[in-house]
C-alpha cells in the first residue's frame, strides 16, 4: 500500500489524465456539482486543472481542495461527455483514495468506515435487526433465510435498515411469491456490499466483504441474485470481479429488479393485465445507466403495463441528470444534494408526468427530500411499487 | 495587484456570491484551452486578480465604470473554450465571466429571431429551441460548453456555416456595455458614435448644409456597428445580449465518404459545393484518421481521406441532395460509408480533440484557405512541418473557404521543446496566407495579423472606436490591438539582476581585452580594475537593467511574437 503523493494515480497510470484534459469544458454543464454553483472550482474541468498543477509539482492535495473533490455525486456524466475519453469515474475514486492516504477523508466517510468495520452495515446497527424490513412479508420470508436456492434477493443496507425504504424489499418479495420463485435471503449474513468503499476509493477494505458474500452465495447454490439497489448491484456485477477476478463470480448472474422483471415478461411468466392509468417519467439511476449501460429493461417493463404512459425527460438515458444522492454527497454536502434533486423534479414536472419513477433506494431518498424541498406535487415511486400495484398484489 | 479595498468594492458591485479572489479561482479563470509555455507565464501577468460573474447589464456597466476609473484591466470571458489567447489576461486585472447571463429573453417566430443573454451555452439554447421546433442556423463544435457571446466575440465558423455562414451572418443585433459603462444596442448606436464615423465623410462638403445632412443620413443607415463587435474579442466592450437568426427545425441527413487520395476527396468536395448546399462539410486528413485509430476511436472508413457531409431540409430536398452526393462520390472514386458510420461521425462533430491523448498536449492553429487551394495548402504544410507530429481537419464555409485546423502533438512537460514548438502555430497561419488565405481569429496570438484580418478600413474604424470609448486600453488589453506588453514583476527583477551582474563582468573583460581602445576614447575609467570601479560598474548595470526593463514594457506584443518566431524555429530544430 503506497502513500506517497499521487502514487495511487501513478500506479494506475492515471496521473497523466489532468494533462490529457483539453479544458474544453464539455463536462461542466453536465456536472450537477458545477451547475449548483456555476463556479469552475466545482467542475470536473476545474478540479482536473488544479490537480494538473499539483501533480506536476508533486504537491499534496490541500484540505479545502479535498473537500471540493467530495462535492461530486460520482454520477459519471463527465466521463460520458468527455472530449478526450478520460476514465473519470475511476479517476475520481482514485483521487478520493489519495485523499484518504493524506488523512483528509470527510468525517462522514470515516463514520461509514467505522460502522462497516464494527457492525458490517452502514448504519452502525445490530445485524440482528437486519431483517426488520421483512415485517410485512415475514410469512413469505420466514423459512427462506440462509436456505439453499437458485435465486437470492440482496436487499442492501438502505432497504434493510431504513423504514421508508423497506417497502421496496417487500414489493420484490411479493413479486417473487406471485411468481412462485424459490428464493433465499442471506439474513444476518448479508453485510454491506462495500459500495461506500468503492465510492471512497478504498477497494482493499471491500475485499473481505466481497469474499464473504460470494462464498455465501456459492454455499447456497445461488445462480441469480436480484437487487433493488443499483449500488449493491454494481458492487457485485462490476467491482467484485474487478477486485477478485472474473472467475470469482463465474456461474452467478446479478440482476437489477428491472432486468429480472423484463426476463419474466419475456419468458411469459409474468403478464400485466390491469389498467394502470398513470403518467410516469423515468429516471435512470447513474449506477445502472451510465455506469453499467443498463437502460432498456425498465422501459420495457413500464411499456408492458396497460394504460401507463411513459414520458422521457429531456435528459434521459446516458444523458440523465443525477438525483443528487450519489458519491456520498448526501452525507458530505446534504444541502447541495437536495438542490440537485430539486432540479430533476423540475425536469419531471416539465414532462407533464405526475409520477417520477426509478429503481434505486438512494434516488428515492434524494427525490423524497427534493419533493419536500421544492413543494412540487410530484410523487415518487420505485419500480417495484409500480409493478406490485399494476399486478394488484 | 488589486488592493484589498478594491476587491471589496468590486465584490459589493457584483455581489459576494458572484465574486472570488481566491488563489485557486484566479488560476481557473486565467486559462483557455491552450497550454502556455512556462516562460510566457514568467514574462507576462497571466493571472487575473479576481473573477466577477455579473448577472445583469447594469452590473456589467458598474463594473466597467469602476475598472475604467481605477485603471483595472478587464478580461471578458465566456467559458474559456477558445484557444487564441483572447480570454487570457496579460496584465492581471478582473475576469468578467458571463455564464450567469444565460436567459432566453425572447423568441420571435414572425421575424425568426431569438434574443439571449450572451452567457448562454449554445447547447442549452439549441435544446430549448428544439422544444418549439426551432433551431439556430450555425453553432461552433464547442456548442456543449461555449457561450453565444464568446463565439460572437471570438468570431469564426462552425457547424451549419457551410450553408448559413459564420457567426457574423447569424447576428441581428447586440446589446453591448461599452468600456465607459454605457449600455447600447448596436442596431441603434448612440449619436456620438454615429457622428464619430460619419463626420470624416461630410467634412469634405463644409459649406453645403443640406448636402451634408443627406450624406449623413445615408451613412447612418449604412453604418453597421454590430459588425464591429464580431471578432472583437471583447476589446470594444462586453456583449450582454445577442439577437440571433433562427430557422425551423428540419431533419439532418449526414453522410460519410472516404477516398484513397486527397485529390479525389478535394475534387469531390469542390463538386459538392457547386452542385448542392450542404449544411456542414468537414474533412479529415489521412494523418488525422490514423491518429483517431491510435486513440481507439477509428472512423471505420474504407479509405484514409474522409469527409462528413450533412444536409438539412425537407425530405424532398434531402432526397435530391443525397442523389447528387452519391453521384459525385462515385465520379471521384470514393466510397459512401454505411449509415452507422455517418451517424457516428455526425455525433463526433463536437469532438475535434479526441487525439489529444497522443500528446498529451496539443498546440492548435487555424487559418482560412480557399477550397480551390486546399490541396496545395496541405502539400505546403506537409513539406514545412516534416518531422513534426500533426494532423489537419477542416470545414468549408458558405464563401468557399475552408477553415483548416492544425493540431500539433506536443508535451508541455518538456518545457523547452514545448516553448520552441510555438512557432508552428504562427508559421501555419503564414503558410495559409501564402495560399490566399486569411487568419481565422485574432485573439492575442494572431494579433500581428489584425490589420489584414479586418482589412485596413475596418481596422481603422474599430481602432477609432476603441480610442474613443477606451482610451486607457482597459478592456482586454493586447488583444486585436497589439499594444505594449507589461512584464511580470518577476521578469522585471530578472532583467535588472542580470544586468547588474553582467555589466561588471563585461567591463572587467573589456578592460582586459580592449583596454587600449577604451583608453583611446577616454573610457578607461569604465574598466573594472578595483573595488571602486566595480561598484561603478554595478551602478551602471543597475541603471541599464532598469532602463531595459522599462523599455521592454513598451515592446508591442506583435513585435515580440514576430521577432521571436525565427529563434523558436531554430530552437525547436535543436531541442525536438
Ligand atoms: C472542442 C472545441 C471545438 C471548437 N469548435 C469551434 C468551432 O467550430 N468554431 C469556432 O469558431 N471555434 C471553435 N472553438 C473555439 C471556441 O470554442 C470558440 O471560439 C467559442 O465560441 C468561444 O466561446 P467561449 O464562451 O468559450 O469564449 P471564451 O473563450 O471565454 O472567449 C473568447 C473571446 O471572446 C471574448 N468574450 C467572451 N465572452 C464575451 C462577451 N460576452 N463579450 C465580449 N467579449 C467576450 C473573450 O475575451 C475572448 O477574447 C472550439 C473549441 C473547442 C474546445
Ligand atoms: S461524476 Fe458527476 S458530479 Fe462528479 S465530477 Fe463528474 S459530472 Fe460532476
Ligand atoms: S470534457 Fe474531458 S477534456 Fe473536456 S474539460 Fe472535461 S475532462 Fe477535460
Amino acid at each position: 500500500m503506497g502513500t506517497k503523493t499521487f502514487e495511487r494515480l501513478r500506479e494506475s497510470a492515471l496521473d497523466v489524465e489532468p494533462l490529457v484534459c483539453a479544458r474544453c469544458g464539455f463536462c461542466t454543464f453536465v456536472c450537477p456539482a458545477y451547475n449548483d454553483t456555476l463556479w469552475d472550482s466545482q467542475s470536473p474541468r476545474g478540479k482536473l486543472y488544479q490537480l494538473r498543477e499539483l501533480i506536476l509539482k508533486n504537491q499534496p492535495i490541500p484540505e479545502d481542495f479535498a473537500e471540493r473533490i467530495f462535492k461530486c455525486t460520482l454520477c459519471g456524466a463527465c466521463q460520458e461527455i468527455c472530449q478526450t475519453k478520460i476514465p473519470l469515474l475511476t479517476f475520481w475514486q482514485k483521487v478520493r483514495q489519495e485523499i484518504n492516504d493524506a488523512g483528509l477523508w470527510p468525517k462522514v466517510v470515516h463514520l461509514l468506515d467505522e460502522s462497516i468495520q464494527s457492525s458490517k452495515n452502514i448504519m452502525d446497527l445490530d445485524q440482528e435487526d437486519r431483517m426488520l424490513w421483512t415485517d410485512m412479508v415475514d410469512d413469505i420470508v420466514e423459512d427462506r433465510i440462509d436456505k439453499p436456492a437458485k435465486v437470492a434477493y440482496f436487499a442492501g443496507c438502505n432497504i434493510s435498515f431504513k423504514g421508508t425504504l423497506a417497502p421496496i424489499g417487500e414489493n420484490t418479495i411479493k413479486v417473487f411469491d406471485h411468481l412462485g420463485i424459490d428464493f433465499t435471503i442471506l439474513g444476518e449474513e448479508e453485510y454491506c456490499c462495500g459500495n461506500p468503499y468503492f465510492v471512497g476509493g478504498e477497494w482493499d477494505k471491500a475485499k473481505e466483504l466481497a469474499i464473504h458474500h460470494l462464498n455465501k452465495l456459492k454455499d447456497l447454490g445461488v445462480k441469480t441474485v436480484v437487487f433493488n439497489c443499483p449500488g449493491c448491484h454494481r458492487a457485485f456485477n462490476e467491482e467484485y470481479p474487478h477486485m477478485l477476478g472474473k472467475e470469482s463470480v463465474a456461474g452467478i448472474e446479478f440482476l437489477p429488479f428491472s432486468q429480472f422483471i423484463a426476463w419474466m415478461l419475456r419468458e411469459g411468466k409474468l403478464k400485466f393485465t390491469k389498467e394502470y392509468n398513470e403518467v410516469i417519467a423515468w429516471h435512470d439511476p447513474c449506477e445502472l445507466g451510465r455506469h453499467q449501460n443498463i437502460y432498456d429493461e425498465a422501459r420495457e417493463v413500464l411499456n408492458a403495463i396497460p394504460g401507463l404512459v411513459l414520458r422521457e425527460m429531456k435528459h434521459s438515458r446516458n444523458k440523465a441528470d443525477c438525483c443528487g444522492g450519489g458519491g456520498l454527497l448526501k452525507g458530505t454536502n446534504p444541502l447541495m444534494s437536495v438542490r440537485i434533486s430539486g432540479r430533476r423534479i423540475e425536469a419531471t414536472e416539465k414532462t407533464g408526468a405526475t409520477i417520477l419513477a426509478s429503481e434505486c433506494p438512494s434516488c428515492m431518498m434524494s427525490f423524497m427530500d427534493g419533493i419536500e424541498n421544492t413543494g412540487k406535487k410530484i410523487k415518487f415511486k420505485d419500480l417495484s411499487q409500480i409493478v406490485v400495484e399494476a399486478l394488484g398484489l | 495587484m488589486l488592493l484589498k479595498k478594491q476587491l471589496q468594492q468590486i465584490a459589493d458591485i457584483v455581489g459576494e456570491d458572484y465574486f472570488s479572489s481566491e488563489e485557486y479561482m484566479r488560476k481557473l479563470y486565467s486559462h483557455d484551452v491552450g497550454a502556455l509555455p512556462n516562460l510566457v507565464n514568467d514574462i507576462l501577468k497571466t493571472q487575473v486578480d479576481a473573477v466577477a460573474q455579473p448577472t445583469s447589464p447594469e452590473v456589467v456597466s458598474k463594473l466597467l465604470q469602476y475598472c475604467l476609473k481605477n485603471k483595472i484591466p478587464v478580461i471578458p470571458r465566456g467559458h474559456g473554450t477558445s484557444g487564441y489567447g483572447g480570454a487570457l489576461p496579460t496584465k492581471a486585472g478582473l475576469a468578467i465571466e458571463m455564464t450567469r447571463m444565460n436567459k432566453i429573453h425572447n423568441v420571435d417566430t414572425s421575424n425568426m429571431t431569438v434574443e439571449v443573454g450572451a452567457g448562454i451555452i449554445w447547447g442549452n439554447l439549441i435544446e430549448e429551441l428544439e422544444d418549439q421546433n426551432l433551431t439556430v442556423r450555425a453553432y461552433p463544435s464547442s456548442a456543449p460548453s461555449s457561450t453565444v457571446g464568446g463565439w460572437v466575440a471570438a468570431g469564426g465558423s462552425g457547424i451549419g456555416s457551410t450553408k448559413y455562414g459564420g457567426v457574423s451572418d447569424q447576428i441581428v443585433d447586440l446589446e453591448v456595455v461599452l468600456p465607459d459603462g454605457r449600455i447600447i444596442r448596436t442596431s441603434s448606436p448612440p449619436d456620438d458614435i454615429i457622428e464619430e464615423f460619419v463626420k470624416q465623410e461630410y467634412n469634405y462638403f463644409p459649406s453645403d448644409d443640406e448636402y451634408i445632412w443627406a450624406i449623413k443620413e445615408v451613412e447612418k443607415d449604412d453604418f453597421d456597428l454590430t459588425s464591429f463587435f464580431v471578432d472583437s474579442n471583447g476589446t470594444l466592450g462586453i456583449i450582454t445580449k445577442v439577437v440571433l437568426k433562427i430557422i425551423p427545425l428540419h431533419a439532418i441527413r449526414p453522410f460519410v465518404a472516404s477516398f484513397k487520395t486527397k485529390e479525389q476527396m478535394i475534387w469531390a468536395m469542390q463538386e459538392i459545393m457547386k452542385e448542392t448546399r450542404p449544411f456542414y462539410l468537414h474533412f479529415i486528413t489521412e494523418g488525422f484518421n490514423q491518429m483517431l485509430t491510435d486513440v481507439d476511436m477509428p472512423t471505420h472508413s474504407q479509405h484514409p481521406w474522409v469527409f462528413l457531409c450533412a444536409f438539412e431540409g425537407s425530405k424532398e430536398q434531402l432526397d435530391n441532395e443525397e442523389a447528387s452526393l452519391k453521384k459525385i462520390v462515385d465520379n471521384n472514386m470514393g466510397v459512401l460509408e454505411p449509415q452507422e458510420v455517418a451517424e457516428h461521425e455526425w455525433d463526433e462533430r463536437f469532438y475535434p480533440m479526441r487525439i489529444k491523448r497522443l500528446g498529451p498536449s496539443l498546440a492548435p492553429s487555424e487559418v482560412y484557405v480557399p477550397l480551390s487551394n486546399l490541396q496545395s495548402f496541405i502539400e505546403r504544410v506537409d513539406r514545412h512541418f516534416k518531422g513534426e507530429s500533426f494532423a489537419l481537419e477542416g470545414a468549408v464555409n458558405n464563401k468557399g473557404e475552408v477553415a483548416v485546423l492544425a493540431w500539433f502533438l506536443d508535451d508541455e512537460r518538456k518545457t523547452i521543446a514545448f516553448l520552441m514548438g510555438w512557432y508552428r502555430s504562427l508559421d501555419f497561419i503564414e503558410l495559409g496566407l501564402k495560399e490566399n488565405g486569411r487568419a481565422y481569429s485574432i485573439g492575442m496570438w494572431n494579433v500581428s495579423h489584425s490589420r489584414s484580418f479586418f482589412g485596413k478600413k475596418k481596422y481603422a474604424s474599430i481602432a477609432q472606436l476603441k480610442k474613443k470609448t477606451d482610451p486607457k486600453n482597459i478592456v482586454n488589453p493586447n488583444k486585436v490591438f497589439p499594444g505594449p506588453i507589461q512584464l511580470s514583476m518577476r521578469f522585471n527583477y530578472l532583467i535588472i539582476i542580470a544586468a547588474t551582474i553582467i555589466a561588471p563582468v563585461v567591463l572587467w573583460l573589456a578592460g582586459l581585452w580592449v583596454g587600449d581602445i577604451m583608453a583611446a576614447y577616454g573610457l578607461e575609467w569604465l574598466a573594472v580594475t578595483n573595488l571602486t570601479s566595480a561598484l561603478v560598474a554595478i551602478g551602471i548595470g543597475l541603471f541599464a537593467g532598469v532602463a531595459v526593463s522599462e523599455i521592454a514594457n513598451y515592446v508591442p506584443i506583435n513585435f515580440m511574437l514576430t521577432m521571436g518566431r525565427p529563434f523558436l524555429r531554430l530552437g525547436r530544430k535543436i531541442f525536438h
